[in-house]
């Protein structure tokens, strides 16, 4: 038992009393923690309001962002190989089809040409729902041209791809040139959209959190005003006082983030079913976008970044009042 | 100690509340600052503790000038002192024991220690069994004593009050007075606003006598009839 006494003796007097001091420090973020947490604890209607309104802001730009995830992924899923299909002129035969195929396959800018002929087209047609009885009723004629399906080479940007769709509509022999990539691109251009859009929704609604914590902190000081001003009297310093407001911001904000996680989690699990119909319908090609686990603990962590800072902005200007 | 030097407050709009006022109270001894209602007592009183600042003159407070100590500095100079207010000015939604610790709390004592320490206040003013009451479940006079327990647990050099005996009757006033004397036994320096004069008289202490602002008589305790 004496051991210790002997150690703190040896110590400076000043270097203890630091050490107290950085204790006691401690101690109060300690007691302003579980302080404020009862204290939100101690009136639940208020606080759930205020984090339901939190969770609901929050979980908006975590929504659009599984939105476009997803219709992102979708687009590479469909559109991993966007084929050009050319038309051929009705007075083309099969040798001049071949013949064109044969050429285009010498082009650096294709990966493969395949040549569709008039009736494997009308077969085609005639799997498809109700146009069956049309395809009959042609009887033995068939107005359907030769078709060569051109894939253009991996990787070619999208002037390449126009290049070679230009080139393809110069040759004599070609009648229409359906070019089913560029139905992406037009994705790819709203896509960036929707990220930008994304983006500025999400600094807006987080400003709304940060004026929502910051207004919940500032009537809290205004109720509390009485036992402030006894506080300063006894001699408590502004941050002593500001602190149990901060860690409420700290609060409000994580418990908020949390529950927009969760909504965003139940908002891609009801989308789970619907999204894996999807993918059934296209042979399983597509698969559901799901939020990254890092982005669904950021959520919680800037949201109570942003508490803190909505708290201490209000909690500081409201402090400085009653001084 | 406590020494004004030619101290005068003039309020926003003209008023006078204190005029070219100069006493000084000792380390260790207690005094009166009476007078009537409006005479400058809670001014002098709100000086000391920095809630207000004088327009002229100078203020010592246990060795340290007021007038030197800046905004960051007000807590530190509050924390050495004892204060005592009429209306109590507890905190209704805590228990006795966690009003008077509050000054601890503030001062960053540890937490054994400070148990300790308010006990000791509690049961020096009589009220260690209701530490776990909330306050508005006692009568005015323990509200009262609760307030002085808060003020003197923290050990402060000096100890103001301002009216402390205001609503109670003249049986616990007399306790209550009797409890700062004894702070006074043990090197407190306190000062006590009150108008109560037979109270006052019944004490002997000395008595500073105010009126609009100004000081006119200063009575040692040993001339108190």
């Amino acid at each position: 038992m004496n051991a210790p006494a002997v150690t703190d003796k040896a110590v400076p007097r000043s270097e203890r009393s630091q050490a107290r001091r950085f204790a006691g420090w401690r101690e109060h973020h300690g007691w302003s923690a579980t302080a404020s947490l009862h204290r939100l604890g101690g009136r639940p209607f208020g606080t759930l309001l205020t984090v339901a309104v939190l969770g609901l802001a929050l979980v908006l730009p975590l929504a659009f962002y599984l939105l476009l995830a997803n219709v992102q992924s979708m687009g590479s899923a469909l559109g991993r190989n966007p084929a050009i299909s050319v038309f051929l002129k009705a007075d083309q035969a099969g040798a001049q089809a071949n013949l064109l195929a044969g050429e285009l396959r010498g082009r650096r800018d294709v990966a493969a040409v395949s040549v569709k002929t008039p009736q494997q087209g009308l077969d085609e047609l005639a799997a498809l729902e109700g146009f069956s009885g049309a395809v009959h009723a042609l009887d033995d004629a068939n107005p359907l041209p030769w078709v060569l399906v051109v894939q253009p080479r991996d990787g070619l940007d999208a002037a390449a791809v126009g290049r070679l769709v230009e080139a393809l509509r110069g040759e004599r022999a070609v009648d229409l040139v359906q070019d089913s990539g560029q139905w992406r691109q037009r994705l790819d251009a709203l896509l960036d959209i929707g990220h930008r859009t994304v983006l500025v929704l999400a600094g807006l609604l987080a400003l709304a959190a940060l004026l929502v914590v910051g207004n919940t902190v500032r009537t809290d000081i205004a109720g509390r005003s009485e036992e402030i001003g006894v506080l300063m009297l006894l001699g408590a310093s502004r941050a002593f006082v500001r602190r149990p407001y901060l860690y409420a911001g700290i609060w409000y904000g994580l418990f908020g983030g949390l529950l927009a996680s969760l909504l965003a989690l139940a908002i891609e699990l009801a989308l789970a079913g619907p999204a894996a119909e999807l993918s059934r319908a296209y042979g399983g090609t597509l698969t559901l976008a799901a939020l990254p686990w890092w982005l669904l603990l950021a959520v919680p962590l800037a949201a109570a970044v942003l508490g803190w800072i909505g708290a201490r902005l209000v909690s500081a200007w409201q402090l400085r009042r009653a001084a | 100690m406590i020494r004004f030097d030619q101290v005068s407050k003039r309020y926003e709009g003209g008023h006078e509340a204190l005029s070219q006022l100069s006493f000084e109270v000792a380390t260790g001894e207690m005094a009166f600052v009476t007078g009537h209602s409006g005479a400058g007592k809670s001014t002098l009183l709100k000086l000391i503790a920095l809630i207000e600042r004088p327009s002229h003159g100078d203020i010592v407070v246990d060795g340290q000038r007021l007038a030197k100590v800046g905004r960051g500095g007000i807590p530190r100079l509050r924390r050495r002192l004892g204060m005592v207010f009429q209306d109590h000015r507890l905190l209704m939604d805590r228990t006795v024991f966690d009003n008077v610790e509050l000054p601890l709390l503030i001062g960053g004592i540890a937490p054994a220690e400070r148990g300790r320490r308010v006990r000791a206040a509690l049961e020096k003013v009589g009220l260690l069994a209701y530490e776990r009451q909330l306050p508005a479940s006692l009568s005015t006079g323990e509200q009262q004593r609760v307030g002085i327990a808060r003020a003197i647990v923290a050990r402060p050099a000096v100890l103001i009050a301002d009216e402390p005996t205001g609503n109670l009757d003249p049986q616990l006033a007399v306790e209550i007075m009797g409890l700062f004397a004894e702070f006074q036994n043990i090197g407190t320096t306190v000062l006590v606003a009150s108008h109560d004069l037979p109270l006052i008289k019944r004490m002997k202490k000395r008595v500073v006598v105010l009126d609009h602002g100004r000081l006119v008589a200063d009575v040692a305790a040993e001339e108190v009839l």
